[in-house]
């Protein structure tokens, strides 16, 4: 009984599976299609998605490409865009002699495309089985020609070549590069990764009509004085910008000569020297920044003489007073007042201003060519001496950075030859005292103007010139020579609104007889005297200069 | 349903590939426009070359002497003018003003 009953158990079963498994399969049919639409589906909605998406995308503006192609350099231009460096693909075309197939026909056919070339050397060439250069930097009608020839002993091969448009008028920034493309001085070493990267072109400030303006009248005065070199800086105060940077003797860039001629270094950056006076206007503003004089505070009795250990240090000015004030000293030049501001300072303070002004140490800056200037030891004769710019030595660029902040209104600047298009790069962090630069710049304003100051010949009608002229013996073994001086005049224009900074250093300038004091004698006759100090030199060729580029500064970069 | 689905994922991938050809055609006008804005350049870059060498300070000086027989004289700054125009009114002040006891 138990068993029967089993049986049935076994059938209903077996019906009740094979009405599931009918049931089962109608399902996967329909899954299948609903699975294989649903996978569309999605892949669908992805591909769509990621269309929307690549058409929503807006071009980014800020990829600068990096280029990969073997010699590549980016072009220079200066702050008008105008080329300072550009490079130019050439094509240089050669003959392989062993793939000449008929020599003949190639002679003949060459013979057509260059005339002018002597073929029986050609044929001589052709003949030794090597290759040679059949004509270098081809024009591109010729070499469209002789492609056409579809000779395969012809090979050419494509070249870049750095072309210097204003030839030797920057060849101190720029620089040299070699040939396996390495820069070697300047900006194109300084800045060789970043030339060979970016497709971009390097733009300076420097600005070309300034420059070639600043240069000519180095050179016309280089033969009025017989110097052995000089140079240039102009610089606006505010940001630190440099306009144009001069070192004469300079060289062509586009004849990449060697150059070892130790005078044909970058006097503006790499020269270091003893600068004298420049140095008293560094004195008083220290005074002032301390405010431990004012420009009215008088120094009475000052001595004509005044012996330091085994130096003397003299009045260069014989008729000069006894009693100064403070700005009489600066507008006379006097040394032993200088002195007495610089004893009044003592050592730390002096030697902190000068410090924040970026005199004593090297100068970071956009060309490696940068000098170095000579550490000493401060002592009492040492305060005294730089007091009035002697046994201190920096370089011409310095001096326009210390001067650009003493006038700025005591802003810090740094200098730079790479136009970073920041509107508000300009006076950032204050460093000396409000106040300061005003009193400067009124006393600066008055060396020019006033029958006392040293630099008349500066006194350009409608910029406001206002400066200081310093005149310094050079070094030679054991002390000092008084045939060989260094005459340095910085200008700052307008006094009433200072814009620009301009240091003009001649290099052993001699007396010139357009440059002659005339005077009466004591019997009533006219005498005289040539002189080579500064204010008779570097005064009148920044005089000269800022008479010429005065009209473009004043329009060109006029601020409204 | 089924026919929906069909004419869903025919209709989708027809789309598709008109995009994609579209977009295929439009990245090939951008690269020949591409290449020709880059001989273009190359060609722009030589001639402003050209012109920043005949028009250098250097080369302008030489003209003077070559052409004219007179010489090139400086600026005084104080007889430039400024024309300035406001509501229609034109006025001409000086370029440089002159501070006190100068």
């Amino acid at each position: 009984m138990s068993d029967k009953k089993n049986n049935v158990i076994l059938e209903e079963y077996e019906n009740e599976f094979s009405y599931k498994k009918s049931k089962t399969n109608l399902n996967i049919e329909f899954n299948r299609i609903a699975f294989i639409f649903f996978v569309f589906l999605v892949i669908s909605i992805i591909y769509s998605i990621q269309l929307l998406h690549l058409g929503s995308l807006k071009p980014e503006k800020n990829i600068k490409p990096v280029i990969t192609k073997k010699n590549y350099r980016a072009d220079i231009v200066d702050r008008n865009g105008n080329y300072l460096v550009k490079t130019v693909s050439s094509i240089d075309v050669g003959i392989n002699p062993i793939e000449v197939i008929d020599k003949k026909k190639l002679l003949i056919n060459l013979q057509l495309i260059f005339p002018n070339k002597n073929y029986t050397n050609i044929s001589k060439k052709i003949k030794k089985n090597k290759f040679f250069y059949l004509e270098k930097k081809i024009s591109a009608d010729n070499y469209e020609k002789i492609m056409l020839l579809g000779d395969k002993s012809i090979k050419s091969e494509e070249k870049l070549t750095r072309i210097y448009p204003q030839k030797n008028l920057f060849s101190h920034i720029i620089g040299q590069i070699d040939d396996d493309n390495q820069g070697i001085s300047g900006i194109e070493k300084s800045f060789d990764e970043r030339l060979k990267k970016i497709n971009e072109p390097l733009q300076l400030t420097v600005d070309t009509d300034i420059q070639f303006l600043i240069r000519e009248q180095l050179v016309k005065f280089q033969s009025t004085f017989r110097s052995k070199g000089s140079a240039a800086i102009l610089m606006n105060v505010n940001n630190g910008e440099i306009i144009s940077m001069v070192s004469y003797p300079d060289f062509d860039l586009n004849k990449r000569d060697t150059i070892s001629d130790l005078n044909f270094v970058n006097r503006a950056t790499k020269g270091v020297y003893e600068l004298g006076s420049v140095f008293k206007t560094f004195t008083v503003a220290a005074g002032l920044d301390e405010g431990l004089i004012e420009t009215d505070t008088e120094f009475l009795n000052l001595e004509k003489r005044l012996k330091c250990g085994k130096n003397t240090i003299n009045e260069y000015d014989k008729k000069i007073p006894s009693d100064l004030t403070v700005e009489q000293i600066l507008i006379r030049s006097g040394n032993i007042g200088s002195v007495r501001i610089g004893q009044k300072l003592g050592i730390d303070k002096l030697k902190s201003f000068l410090e924040k002004i970026g005199i004593l140490k090297k100068i970071d800056f956009d060309i490696d060519e940068v000098g170095d200037p000579i550490s000493f030891r401060w002592g009492k004769c040492k305060l005294a001496t730089i007091s009035f710019g002697h046994g201190i030595t920096t370089t011409p660029l310095q001096l326009a950075k210390g001067y650009a902040i003493i006038t700025n209104g005591g802003f810090e600047i740094e200098p730079s030859l790479i136009k970073k298009h920041l509107e508000n790069n300009q006076k950032q962090k204050r460093i000396i005292k409000e106040g300061v630069s005003k009193k400067i710049n009124l006393i600066l304003r008055k060396i020019v103007t006033t029958k006392e100051g040293t630099a008349e010949f500066a006194n350009i009608e409608g910029y406001e010139v206002g400066g200081k002229t310093g005149t310094a013996e050079k070094t030679i073994v054991g002390g000092y020579t008084n045939k060989a001086k260094i005459n340095t005049f910085v200008s700052v224009f307008p006094t009433s609104k200072p814009t620009y900074v301009m240091v003009v250093l001649l290099d052993e300038p001699k007396t010139s007889p357009d440059y002659i004091y005339k005077y009466k004698n004591k019997e009533g006759y006219y005498k005289g005297t040539p002189f080579n100090t500064a204010g008779w030199t570097s005064v009148e060729v920044a005089g000269k200069i800022i008479e010429r580029i005065g009209p473009i500064l004043a329009t060109k970069y006029m601020e409204n | 349903m089924k026919k929906m689905a069909f004419i869903t994922i025919f209709i989708l991938i027809l789309v598709t590939s008109l995009v994609k050809n579209s977009t295929k055609e439009m990245e090939d006008k951008i690269f020949v426009l591409n290449e020709n804005i880059r001989s273009l350049k190359l060609e722009l870059g030589d001639i402003i070359l050209e012109f920043n060498y005949l028009s250098s300070p250097d080369k302008l000086t030489q003209y003077q002497y070559q052409f004219f027989e007179k010489n090139l004289t400086k600026i005084d700054i104080t007889r430039i003018k400024k024309i300035t125009e406001k509501n229609n009114l034109i006025k001409i002040s000086d370029l440089i003003k002159k501070s006190n006891g100068e």
